[in-house]
C-alpha cells in the first residue's frame, strides 16, 4: 500500500470500496479553496476516461465511476496516487489536495490516458 | 472470407472441414451455442495466462496475463449471471469443441518454452487469437445474435478483447 506524499490527492473511500490508499493523516491536510467546493464526475466507460481532461482546484471531489465490465484503476503517471482496482459499477472518490496537474492511466489497461489539471490557490 | 480466415487463424482447419460437411458455420450458431464458444474462449485465454504466469519472468507478460485473467473472468462472472437470468444453459457445439483441441496442442507447446522464447511465442499467440476471435464475434456473432442482451453483452466483450489486441500488438513489438 503507497503511502501519501506531500503532492497526493487525499482518498476517501467511496460506494462499497473499502480499499483506500491513503491514510487517515492526509485527510488534515486538506486545503480549503476560497471558492465553493465541485464534485466533478469522471466516467470510465468503453476503455475510455470521460472527460479525459478535468480541470479542478483544491477543495474539490473528484468521483470516478467504471461502467465497464472489465476493471480498471485511475492512476497517476509517476504513482503518486492511485484509486486502486474499480469493477463494473464501483466508484471511488478523491479529495483534491495539492495535488499537482498531471496525466493518469489505467494500471491494467495503458492505452487508458487522462488529464488532470490543478489549478493552484494563488491563481483562484 | 473473412470469417475464414478467422478460423483458419485460430488453427481450426479441420474445424472448418468438419463445418462444411455438417453444414455448420460460426455464423448459423444459435444464441446459446455462441454463448459457449465465448465462454470456451474466455477460459482458453485464462488457460494461457496461467501458464505464462508459471514460466515467465517478464514484468510486463506478467502484468499482461493478469489482466486477461481479471478481464475474461469478469466477462465470465457477466455471461454466466445473464444466463441465470434467462433461465439458459449454453449449448456445445462444433467450434467449442475445436478451439479446445486446438488450445490443448498450443498450451503442450507453449509449455516446452522458456525465457525470451516463450514470452515472444505467448504474445505472438495473444495477438493472433485476439485478432480471430475478434472477427468471429464482430461479423459472424454480432451480427447473428437474436437476444438484444446477449448481444449487448457481445458488443461489450468485443471492445475489451478490441482493447487486448492492441495490448498485445505493444507487447509483440516491446518483445522483438
Amino acid at each position: 500500500m503507497k503511502l501519501p506524499t506531500r503532492r497526493e490527492a487525499l482518498v476517501n473511500t467511496a460506494a462499497a470500496l473499502s480499499a483506500a490508499v491513503f491514510t487517515p493523516t492526509s485527510l488534515s491536510r486538506a486545503i480549503a479553496s476560497d471558492g465553493p467546493s465541485i464534485t466533478h464526475n469522471v466516467e470510465i466507460r468503453k476503455f475510455k476516461f470521460v472527460p479525459d481532461h478535468l480541470l479542478a482546484k483544491p477543495g474539490d471531489t473528484i468521483v470516478w465511476t467504471n461502467l465497464d465490465i472489465a476493471p480498471h484503476t485511475a492512476t497517476a503517471n509517476d504513482r503518486s496516487w492511485d484509486t486502486g482496482m474499480l469493477k463494473k459499477g464501483q466508484s471511488k472518490s478523491v479529495t483534491v489536495s495539492e495535488i499537482e496537474s498531471g496525466g493518469y492511466f489505467c494500471r491494467f489497461h495503458p492505452h487508458m490516458k487522462a488529464e488532470l489539471q490543478i489549478e493552484q490557490k494563488d491563481s483562484l | 472470407m473473412k470469417i475464414k480466415s478467422s478460423l483458419m487463424a485460430m488453427g481450426l482447419a479441420v474445424s472448418l472441414f468438419h463445418a462444411t460437411a455438417f453444414a455448420q458455420s460460426p455464423a448459423e450458431l444459435n444464441d446459446l451455442e455462441i454463448a459457449h464458444v465465448a465462454y470456451v474462449a474466455d477460459n482458453i485465454d485464462i488457460r494461457y495466462a496461467h501458464l505464462a504466469l508459471a514460466i515467465s519472468k517478464n514484468p510486463e507478460v506478467r502484468e499482461f496475463a493478469n489482466t486477461m485473467i481479471r478481464d475474461h473472468e469478469a466477462v465470465n462472472e457477466q455471461a454466466l449471471a445473464l444466463l441465470k437470468k434467462l433461465n439458459a444453459q449454453p449449448q456445445d457445439n462444433f467450434l467449442s469443441k475445436s478451439l479446445q483441441i486446438n488450445a490443448e496442442k498450443l498450451i503442450d507447446e507453449m509449455s516446452k518454452l522458456r525465457g525470451d522464447e516463450f514470452d515472444k511465442r505467448y504474445a505472438a499467440n495473444e495477438l493472433a487469437y485476439h485478432k480471430a476471435v475478434n472477427d468471429l464475434v464482430e461479423n459472424a456473432f454480432i451480427p447473428n445474435i437474436e437476444n438484444a442482451e446477449v448481444k449487448a453483452l457481445f458488443e461489450a466483450g468485443l471492445q475489451i478483447f478490441k482493447a487486448h489486441e492492441g495490448h498485445a500488438t505493444m507487447m509483440v513489438g516491446k518483445l522483438k
